[in-house]
């Protein structure tokens, strides 16, 4: 299908449509449903460019579709979900030179990167950009680090015991028997409020 | 100006100061039991059971509240003669500037609001960046937080004000596993794993804030001073919004000036820590402040609660000084908004100043230290001790008057001193002389402010100083047989053996205050009690009612008091009248207003839907690519066991399928700590068919990419 279009210089333009993608297997609703998610996942990486969200739904739905033509049985959701990650982790692995590390590690290392240098706002065409990523966005992904505490000086802070003195120490231990038998911390909280209760009943003689 | 030296200090003269310090306390406290044992006396010549018990507990009540009554005096002599010239400020001109040293800046948090914790540190750091001493600081965050939400929003805001100040390898997050020994053991920790790559640290509250002059100038002292472990500044009250609140900061503002220089006068450097907004020597606090616990188990034994008093007596003991900059500019805190909150705060410092007993007979500990934790334990058992006191006086006067004497030490008496007839009415005087120890410091301090003209505009003038003052005393008035029935029942429950969790700290005001159930519930008793106490008195000894009106009013108002004094409006309303104005209202510092202007933005955020937001952190750890890689690039890698992975497994299985409405705070804990779990919960959640999630996880992904514009302020999406 063809559009006819003006040019600036009035010169008639014909724009075709991109190639046509339809999957060939699965329903229409089971690929709106893996559309909506891929979609769903890019905006959460805040990409809020549409066009080029546009561009990356549309490559990882090909590539999910050619697999999904593999084994019709998986959902074309799941296929798209793991394309889409595919597709990260190998861009990561590229950009940040890890090539050779466990997808999920590079995919954290990536994602934080380009959570420190802003990548999508400053950057808005080159996230998975295979073939034009901006020098100054590869070097702002390899030199951001996240960076919780400086490195360990670690040294010994023991505690030390505090001479509490003759008195204190006694009644400590005494304390700790007490709390040993609470069978005799009763009977002293009732010999308290026993003598309290005398005391009440003298002083108001 | 004349330079203090402190390591020349006059030892000959601060013994003298301290002779007549205590000799004042001991006179005054001598004078008032002389009258009392006299009144006793006069009635059945001679002294009965009741009434030695009476006297005995007299003389603490008074010699504590002299203490604070001749503190007072000495700081109206000593501002009165312009100032005292040994003061750790004075040993550095104000102009002069040594050479600095790396310092850390450390915020313990819990479960704060992560607004104001962070909001705090970005103007902190800011103003730190406008000296020239900002190479010198790092700031340090150190989390127990133990609510997976809270967790989550602290590394998110982190993260967020690191971008937006520049703050990465300046600001840093930790987030402890497991929170032992709490705020002391956080601040340990911090010292184990960096304490040496500092020479000092500024322990702030989650509520403080310091000016970067003030930081700068604390380091600035203790490199003028080598032998000074610590200092303590003297923070002021801010952001008061509630009346009470703003009552206690006006209170704060005007009155502690004299109390803080009298505090100075005798104790110099054998100064006490109270915790935070102070500067600390970190080797030797290293070195000699790590705590052991006390005999016996929690509340009384166990680990030190209140560890400050404590990690200031150890230090002292190893010969390191401690000192009061009480006239440093730029410290400030923010006080509880409500009477139920500062009773929750008190029931906390309580329970940690009883501790304090085990160790007044320390070895080693120094007499000022023993006399700091004294002082302590006296700020709460005195509450006990005064209403026995009261109750006990109650029960003498029934006694009088069953055998017919109404008179209650009334009128036309007459006392023999010194062999001198002396007619006088003693119990008045008696009265009156407590009451102007009570009571003289607060006039002597608006007197001294009257006499500052330009000081006295930013109070709102003469005429509303000396409002906000009366309307002040009333209110301490009122307030302080309350707080003296929750002392009591607060240390009764310690006593017993009833702990006191470790909760958050409400700081900022609700708008709609104490609700009426609260307050029913918090204060019944009390009013039940005093309504008790008036109408038996009024029955039985009408005369002594006269006597007792003042401490039974505020515990038959305590309801609508507690509520009147909670509500935001009233406070705004007193302001909009003048009433209860400080400086810091009239003309705000540039940092606190900028906070003020912060946070206003923060808050005009609308806060996540009502049925995601008691797991907003959570939803987000998992659900947002950022949030996931970065709290798990935060996380400690770790290698569970065979069986811990099963467990995990078919947790992550059940939080995907039934929503986090059925996990315990330990679980979404659980795999909130575990780096494999929370990546595999995000790849997960986002392969899955919608039909095979929680109905919660579908409306959380609908909703999430809603909300997920860019971040407009540090701390809101």
């Amino acid at each position: 299908m063809a559009a006819v279009s003006q040019a600036p210089g009035g010169a008639q333009q014909q724009i075709a449509l991109p190639e046509a993608f339809r999957p060939r297997t699965g329903t229409m609703e089971s690929w709106n449903a893996a559309y909506v998610r891929v979609e769903d996942y890019l905006r959460a990486h805040r990409i809020h460019n549409r066009l080029h969200q546009s561009r990356l739904i549309q490559m990882v739905l090909e590539r999910a579709a050619r697999r999904h033509e593999e084994n019709p049985a998986l959902d074309p959701t799941t296929i798209a979900a793991e394309e889409t990650e595919a597709l990260m982790e190998a861009w990561f692995a590229e950009v940040l030179e890890e090539k050779g590390q466990p997808g999920d590690r590079v995919a954290v290392d990536g994602r934080v990167a380009l959570l420190l240098c802003d990548g999508p706002e400053r950057w808005p065409y080159a996230f998975l950009d295979e073939e034009h990523v901006p020098a100054d966005f590869v070097q702002a992904m390899r030199t951001t680090h996240l960076n919780a505490g400086p490195d360990l000086a670690v040294s010994s802070m023991v505690p030390r015991p505090i001479d509490l003195g003759r008195i204190t120490e006694a009644a400590g231990e005494t304390l700790e028997r007490f709390e040993r038998w609470p069978i005799l911390r009763a009977l002293l909280l009732w010999m308290l409020f026993t003598a309290a209760l005398a005391g009440i009943f003298y002083l108001t003689r | 100006m004349r330079i203090f030296i402190t390591e020349n200090m006059d030892t000959a003269r601060l013994n003298r100061r301290r002779f007549l310090f205590f000799s004042a306390v001991f006179g005054l406290t001598s004078l008032a039991t002389w009258f009392v044992a006299d009144l006793y006396w006069r009635d059945t010549e001679g002294l009965t059971g009741l009434e030695i018990a009476l006297l005995v507990l007299f003389v603490p009540l008074f010699a504590h509240i002299s203490v604070g009554f001749c503190t007072a005096f000495v700081g109206f002599y000593v501002i009165n003669r312009g100032g005292d010239s040994s003061r750790i400020s004075a040993s550095l001109p104000s102009d002069a500037r040594p050479g600095l040293a790396s310092t850390a800046v450390v915020m313990p948090i819990f479960n704060e609001d992560v607004s104001r914790v962070f909001e705090g540190i970005r103007v902190v750091f800011r103003s730190v960046q406008q000296t020239e001493g900002a190479d010198y600081f790092d700031f340090f965050l150190l989390s127990d937080s133990n609510e997976p939400n809270q967790w989550i929003r602290e590394e998110v805001a982190w993260a967020e004000l690191c971008k937006q100040v520049g703050g990465f390898g300046k600001i840093f997050y930790r987030k402890r596993r497991q929170a032992i020994n709490k705020k002391a053991g956080n601040v340990a920790d911090f010292l184990r794993r960096w304490g040496k790559n500092y020479r000092y640290m500024v322990v702030l509250d989650a509520d403080s804030i310091m000016t970067g002059e003030a930081l700068v100038r604390l380091v600035s002292l203790m490199e003028a001073n080598p032998s000074a472990g610590i200092i303590q500044t003297a923070p002021r009250i801010v952001r008061g919004e509630s009346l009470y609140s703003r009552l206690q900061a006006f209170a704060n503002r005007l009155y502690s000036p004299l109390f803080l220089a009298g505090l100075n006068y005798w104790q110099q450097h054998e100064g006490n820590y109270w915790g935070h907004n102070a500067i600390l020597r970190v080797q030797p606090f290293m070195d000699h402040c790590a705590l052991p616990d006390l005999p016996g188990n929690e509340p009384f034994g166990g680990r030190i609660l209140s560890h400050d008093f404590v990690e200031a007596a150890l230090m002292r003991k190893a010969g390191w000084a401690v000192w009061l900059a009480h006239d440093l500019e730029g410290s400030y805190e923010e006080g509880p908004p409500s009477l139920i909150e500062s009773a929750k705060r008190d029931r906390r410092w309580c329970q940690g100043n009883l501790q304090h007993a085990w160790l007044l007979t320390a070895r080693g500990f120094r007499p000022a230290n023993r006399f700091h934790l004294l002082m302590g334990i006296m700020a709460y058992v005195s509450s006990p001790l005064w209403l026995l006191f009261l109750l006990l006086s109650t029960v003498e006067m029934v006694d009088k008057s069953a055998v017919g004497n109404r008179d209650v030490y009334g009128a036309a008496d007459t006392t023999s001193l010194f062999g001198y007839t002396v007619a006088v009415p003693e119990a008045l005087t008696l009265f009156s002389l407590t009451m102007l120890l009570l009571f003289l410091p607060k006039f002597v301090s608006v007197v001294v402010m009257l006499g500052r003209p330009a000081e006295v505009a930013l109070y709102g003038g003469r005429g509303r100083l000396a409002a906000s003052a009366i309307f002040e005393t009333a209110g301490s008035m009122l307030l302080a047989p309350v707080n003296m029935f929750f002392n009591t029942k607060f240390v009764l429950f310690t006593l017993l053996g009833q702990g006191v969790a470790w909760v958050a700290q409400k700081r900022a005001a609700d708008t709609d205050g104490t609700d009426w159930r609260e307050a029913i519930i918090t204060h019944g008793f009390q009013t039940v009690f005093g309504l008790f106490w008036g109408v038996s008195s009024l029955i039985l000894i009408p005369a002594y009612f006269a006597w007792l009106s003042l401490a039974l009013a505020g515990l038959v108002c305590s309801i609508p008091l507690s509520i009147f004094l909670s509500k935001v409006g009233f406070g705004r309303r007193a302001r909009e009248l003048g009433i209860f104005l400080t400086p810091e209202e009239t003309s705000p510092p540039a940092d606190l207003e900028l906070l003020e202007r912060n946070l206003a933005e923060c808050y005009r955020h609308l806060p996540p839907l009502e049925p995601l937001r008691s797991d907003y952190g959570l939803m987000q750890a998992v659900l947002d690519p950022y949030i996931n890689a970065m709290h798990v690039a935060l996380l400690r890698q770790r290698r569970p066991s065979a069986v811990a992975r099963e467990w995990f497994a078919k947790l992550q299985a059940r939080l995907l399928r039934e929503g986090p409405g059925r996990f315990t705070a330990k679980e979404k804990m659980a795999l909130l700590l575990d780096p494999q779990s929370m990546m595999r919960l995000h790849r997960e959640l986002w392969r899955l068919p919608s039909e095979s999630l929680a109905d919660w996880w579908r409306l959380a992904i609908r909703q999430y990419n809603v909300l997920a514009a860019a971040p407009t302020t540090a701390l809101y999406r």
